[in-house]
């Protein structure tokens, strides 16, 4: 299973959907997809997520780093996040800093 | 017992993980069970490529053995790049994980994700082979 994600700006909000397998392998898209879209200055990040069948670490830092790229005022949410991905989410203590949802808006 | 080797780069971490699920599925492990134990080897296996291998300017291979008893599913890693014990890197504290996201180090999340997912790990370096073992109990 490939990885792949797509970007789009809905108004001030960062559109990011990601689909397939995120490893280490291929964080890297991702975060080169956070780098595209920090310059614009978007007021939420909206991760869909539903079509993730894996996340590793790699995935978890990425978030990290958006995080630190766009600021600590830029909300991050997450939609759709399958069970297991949902897990490694809580697990790691993402929920403190992320929004869960099961649906956007 | 199955033994495969597979190159030591991160494009070759798909494959390690479908090895594994392949034998999750044939040993009856639930679906999250699986998904545990691949993730964990995953990111065990990200940190040979990563810091066993690449780090320092290395190639070679990784060999994944998995055996099956009647009680256990056990993946045993093993690779000949620098020592590397998964163990002594620095692991994030409970306070680490109620850090919010801007203050957090990136990094230390994998080896403790792969020690949630299994039931026992171990680390060993015996004439330059590095050997991790990743055990899950069968239900």
């Amino acid at each position: 299973m490939t990885f792949s994600t797509s970007v789009e700006m809905k108004g001030r909000e960062a559109w990011i959907t990601l689909e397939g397998e995120l490893d280490a392998a291929v964080a890297g898209e991702f975060r080169q997809a956070i780098e595209e879209i920090a310059p614009q200055k978007p007021e939420k990040l909206v991760l869909f997520t539903s079509k993730l069948q894996f996340m590793a670490s790699a995935g978890l830092r990425v978030l990290v780093f958006a995080k630190q790229q766009m600021g600590r005022e830029v909300s991050i949410y997450v939609v759709g996040a399958s069970g297991p991905v949902l897990n490694t989410l809580l697990l790691s203590g993402f929920d403190q800093s992320v929004y869960l949802q099961e649906s956007y808006p | 017992m199955t033994r495969h080797s597979i190159p030591a780069n991160l494009a070759a971490l798909s494959s390690i993980r479908q090895l594994v699920t392949q034998a999750c599925q044939e040993a009856g492990l639930s679906e999250a069970a699986s998904y545990r134990l691949t993730l964990a080897v995953d990111e065990i296996a990200t940190n040979i490529i990563t810091h066993g291998y690449q780090e320092h300017g290395a190639t070679g291979d990784i060999a994944i053995t998995i055996e099956r008893t009647d009680h256990h599913l056990t993946v045993i890693l093993e690779d000949t790049g620098v020592a590397y014990d998964p163990r002594e890197q620095g692991m994030p504290t409970a306070d680490d994980l109620d850090k919010p996201l801007s203050d957090r180090e990136i990094g230390g999340l994998g080896v403790f994700l792969a020690l949630q997912g299994v039931d026992r790990f171990d680390y060993q370096r015996r004439n330059a082979v590095n050997r991790n073992t990743l055990e899950v109990d069968l239900p």
